[in-house]
């Protein structure tokens, strides 16, 4: 969008870390429901991070469809399965997922340290300077 | 410099999205956890499309196309819960066990 540099900055921000919240929201609540209302939280959230990206057709689309018809049937699913059984969701660390959780972490950083020392701009005008050699 | 911060959130929800997909016992977290991965996907795709393709907008058609894919995947998986759970009522991923001899 054509906002000034600093509200553009501060709403990215402030996007973000409800972002952050809501992913932790959803893996780490253990209710279901609590769970899938954070997963809608995030899809709001994403909904925003569009909208500053001068994508107003997909941010739109993602509230119509994520956040009023796939966030909507998940909640019906949690609903009417039935509840006895959440409450010995996870109790037990098995050895997968202390490795899983490592493969995560190395996925993580390894894509954190990646992406500053990656010339964007640089991609960008090769590919360009092939087409003007084409 | 605000596009890596966007790609910073979409690598940390991806690998969230990735740690309890594999490790939940559940599969209603199961496809939460799949929504999570795949708009980290969407948001990658609108973020490259936005600073490198001002004019003509080809990764956000293809974010399109994965809402779209995203809608149906979700509500052929959450027929099948429903179907599981009524044959067995139970929804645990470790009984899933018909192709063990």
């Amino acid at each position: 969008m054509d906002l000034p540099g600093p509200i553009h900055e501060i709403l990215v921000l402030f996007g973000g870390f409800v972002l952050l919240l809501g992913g932790l929201g959803v893996v780490l609540l253990t209710n279901p429901i609590y769970s899938a209302f954070s997963l809608g939280l995030v899809l709001v959230c994403m909904s925003l991070f569009y909208f500053l990206l001068n994508s107003y057709f997909v941010a739109v689309a993602q509230l119509l469809i994520y956040v009023g018809a796939i966030n909507v049937l998940i909640i019906f699913a949690v609903m009417f399965v039935n509840g006895l059984e959440w409450s010995k969701d996870k109790n037990s660390w098995t050895i997968g997922d202390g490795f899983t959780l490592l493969v995560c972490i190395t996925i993580t950083f390894s894509l954190m340290t990646t992406i500053p020392d990656t010339s964007w701009f640089g991609i960008l005008w090769t590919t360009r300077s092939n087409q003007i050699v084409e | 410099m605000m596009f890596e911060h966007l790609l910073f959130f979409s690598v940390y929800l991806f690998s969230i999205g990735i740690y309890r997909l594999i490790t939940s016992q559940n599969i209603v977290r199961a496809l939460i956890c799949l929504e999570l991965i795949l708009n980290s996907i969407n948001l990658n795709l609108v973020t490259f499309s936005n600073l490198f393709d001002s004019c003509q907008l080809k990764g956000d058609i293809f974010a399109i196309f994965v809402i779209a894919l995203v809608a149906a995947e979700a509500a052929i998986g959450l027929s099948i819960l429903s179907s599981i759970h009524r044959n067995r009522k139970s929804t645990r991923i470790n009984q899933s066990n018909f192709l063990n001899n």
